[in-house]
């Protein structure tokens, strides 16, 4: 075709106008609009929630509209976005356990789940979970979706060779504390050269800093992570580094020391079993389960809010309490291990059930009862921020070998310096 | 202006572009780096605290410390083994749009599959290269965890992705000297060491001093490299650039500030400074250079 040079400016003119008047158009038709919306949407990650209850979800409702979107990358950025942009915020988002701490200062961006039903279903959820999506002046702007009570994963073969107990209950009470634990390692690793008790000494600040029911900023937005309860999870966290029965992995490797009999424990939350069984297949059988030493504690566990620009919060609630009714929350842990928030639940068939990698073994007995015993602590918006150093920290003592006492003094000063940026006391 | 306006407005597509897309957000970032802002609440002015912050932050200085080593360690084996293949495909009669393509396949591939392929490589318990050295029974090295070795991962990454890439650009340099200043420099009975030192260095200054800068300025913007290789899904743990922060380059420290912390504010800060920085060293860079070739 031989365009002349003014045909070809002329529809130029015109592509451009017509995409600036689609552009125009667009924003008038988003969801945020009239306040009794039949056309929902809700925003989850992949695993977030389990795939066949939310394809029920769609059925069950029939006389609203609900389209779902699995988003990938980086899900905060991405909400973070959304919730800017009015119009492309969903009616409905999960938001992950390690974000709600940083979305609570700006709780009127959600809509107060009291206030459409939350405060009647309230009672049948673990409170500690709700608690962290509480403000301090009594807003709840997060529905729990499933949270993760920490346990030990243990090699039962492994044990057997090592002359220690095997049966989960006799671990359990006789591995109870931190250094019957590290003890039982350093015969582990006596039995077996190649095998380690941990996989890194974060692991195990980790756990302890959930065991406490104070982490690193107080409610009156003081800064606490150089007291005794930091103090003590970081002495007792170095202690397997000096024991030499820390495997020291900080990366990637993890799946393959999984797998060849590198780690004989690993300490991690109830999904956690997911990543084992995928990583060692060919370990079935040979895990077991036992109580975590030195009490409860809790990693991961996420939420769903509904964002103030929904279209139609009341019903979005009814999504949301259909979606996590205790029913519901024991088929998203058969189809994608989500351990659920509502204890009514853990009497479901589908929990009470054993489990083939754990050699039949009923992990309910040992995830159960640690998760309702879960201590409840504070996390203010600038935790994670703040107790990030301590983690690099952690870190340098295994790859430098840096002293545990200057890697400390290290950390605290990190920490107060980030907690003074954040405006923390 | 009248006559010109369709020429402006055939160009102005990429104006308008560039100033939605890159320019509002570079400006934005400016006024960014003097409020406190968490990416959805309200924004705080704080003036110039955030650089105050900056400049007591042990990290910022650690993370500027270990981009310059990664730097250093991936552009000076990259330019000179990009300068040797250069001279080496300048001077074969054959095969020679193959060799160009070869060396400019690293370039185009995707980074991150590079960086997992690597991370595979020098992995400590069962990466290839330790599997090589168990098999000639010498000790296998923690690559992944060492402090020094880490940014020798990262550099070599660096460097087999762009050596090809800088050796194009030299190939384009070798061809552009007249042949007659070779043939000349053998009938004065150079030799090739002599003909190499005296005659295609000198006249591929100016090319060399291209690429030192564009290498600065790439080299300095390490990101991807350590992000891929030390990413974990632990969701409590976010990248703090691989153990003992060895691998924590700038780039991955404002990522961190921005999008893990929500602390967007300092981020901005953390960019600008190191946007100076940068300038700072292009500019030593370029008079270096320079310099030698005002010597007569």
């Amino acid at each position: 075709m031989d365009l002349s040079r003014r045909r070809f400016l002329q529809a130029a003119v015109l592509t451009a106008a017509t995409a600036g008047a689609t552009a125009a158009c667009g924003g008038g038709s988003g969801t945020s609009g009239s306040k009794d919306s039949k056309n929902l949407t809700l925003w989850y990650w992949s695993g977030g929630l389990s795939d066949k209850v939310v394809g029920d979800a769609k059925k069950h409702f029939s006389d609203i509209t609900l389209k779902t979107s699995v988003v990938g990358g980086d899900f905060k950025t991405k909400l973070l976005t959304g919730l800017r942009a009015a119009q492309t915020a969903p009616d409905i988002t999960g938001i992950k356990g390690e974000d709600i701490a940083s979305f609570l200062p700006n709780a009127n961006r959600f809509v107060d789940l009291k206030t459409v039903g939350a405060d009647k279903l309230a009672p049948q959820y673990l409170s500690w979970k709700l608690k962290q999506a509480t403000t301090q002046d009594g807003k709840l702007i997060g529905f729990p979706i499933d949270i993760g009570p920490c346990a030990t994963f243990y090699r039962e073969d492994l044990f057997a060779k090592a002359g220690l107990p095997t049966d989960p209950a006799q671990v359990s009470s006789q591995l109870s504390t931190w250094d019957d634990y590290f003890k039982a390692g350093v015969e582990l690793h006596k039995a077996a050269p190649k095998t380690y008790l941990i996989n890194n000494i974060s692991s195990v600040f980790t756990m302890m800093i959930g065991q406490s029911a104070r982490r690193f900023i107080d409610e009156d937005n003081t800064f606490i992570g150089d007291q005794d309860h930091i103090r003590t999870a970081w002495t007792t966290a170095v202690k397997p580094y000096t024991l030499g029965i820390d495997a020291k992995i900080n990366d990637n490797t993890w799946n393959a020391a999984i797998g060849n009999g590198t780690l004989g424990t690993e300490i991690g939350a109830a999904w956690h079993a997911l990543d084992i069984s995928n990583a060692a297949p060919g370990t079935k059988g040979q895990w077991r389960v036992a109580s975590l030493p030195g009490g409860p504690s809790n990693l991961g566990g996420s939420f769903l809010a509904i964002p103030a620009t929904s279209g139609n919060p009341e019903e979005a609630f009814k999504i949301i309490s259909w979606l996590l009714s205790p029913e519901n929350q024991a088929r998203g842990f058969t189809d994608a291990a989500l351990f659920p928030t509502a204890p009514a639940a853990y009497e479901l068939p589908a929990l009470t059930g054993g489990d083939a990698f754990f050699g039949g073994q009923k992990t309910i007995e040992i995830f159960g009862p640690a998760a309702e015993k879960i201590p409840a602590a504070y996390e203010a918006p600038a935790d994670a921020a703040v107790s990030a150093p301590y983690f690099s920290e952690l870190t340098s003592i295994e790859a430098k070998g840096k002293d545990p006492d200057t890697a400390w003094k290290d950390a605290v000063s990190q920490a107060k310096q980030i907690a003074q940026r954040q405006g923390v006391k | 202006m009248a006559r010109y306006w369709p020429q402006y407005l055939a160009i102005s597509p990429y104006y308008l572009i560039f100033s939605v897309f890159m320019l509002f957000p570079v400006i934005y970032t400016v006024y960014l780096s003097f409020q406190k802002w968490d990416g959805i609440g309200d924004m705080q002015f704080v003036g110039f605290q955030q650089f105050r912050y900056l400049w007591d932050d042990p990290v910022f200085w650690l993370s500027v410390r270990n981009t310059l080593v990664i730097w250093v360690l991936s552009t000076v084996p990259m330019l000179f083994l990009a300068l040797v293949l250069a001279v080496l495909v300048n001077s074969t009669r054959r095969f020679t749009a193959l060799y160009r393509v070869a060396l400019f396949i690293p370039s185009i591939t995707s980074l991150v599959a590079i960086a997992i392929f690597f991370g595979a490589i020098f992995s400590n318990n069962f990466g290839l290269i330790n599997a090589i050295l168990k098999g000639l029974h010498l000790g296998a090295v923690p690559w992944m965890s060492n402090e020094w070795t880490i940014k020798l991962v990262i550099a070599a990454l660096m460097t087999w992705q762009w050596t090809g890439y800088n050796a194009i650009i030299y190939l384009a340099g070798l061809q552009a000297i007249p042949s007659e200043l070779y043939e000349a420099a053998r009938m004065d009975g150079a030799g090739p060491v002599r003909i190499f030192f005296s005659i295609t260095i000198p006249l591929l200054r100016p090319i060399i001093l291209f690429t030192v800068v564009i290498s600065t300025v790439t080299g300095l913007q390490s990101f991807t490299e350590p992000q891929v290789l030390f990413g974990s899904d632990a969701a409590t743990n976010p990248n703090s650039g691989g153990p003992g922060q060895a691998g924590l380059t700038t780039l991955l420290y404002f990522y961190h500030q921005a999008f893990d912390n929500n602390d967007f504010g300092y981020a901005a800060a953390i960019v600008w400074a190191f946007f100076l920085l940068i300038l700072l060293i292009v500019l030593i860079n370029w008079r270096l250079v320079q310099r030698k070739e005002r010597r007569p």
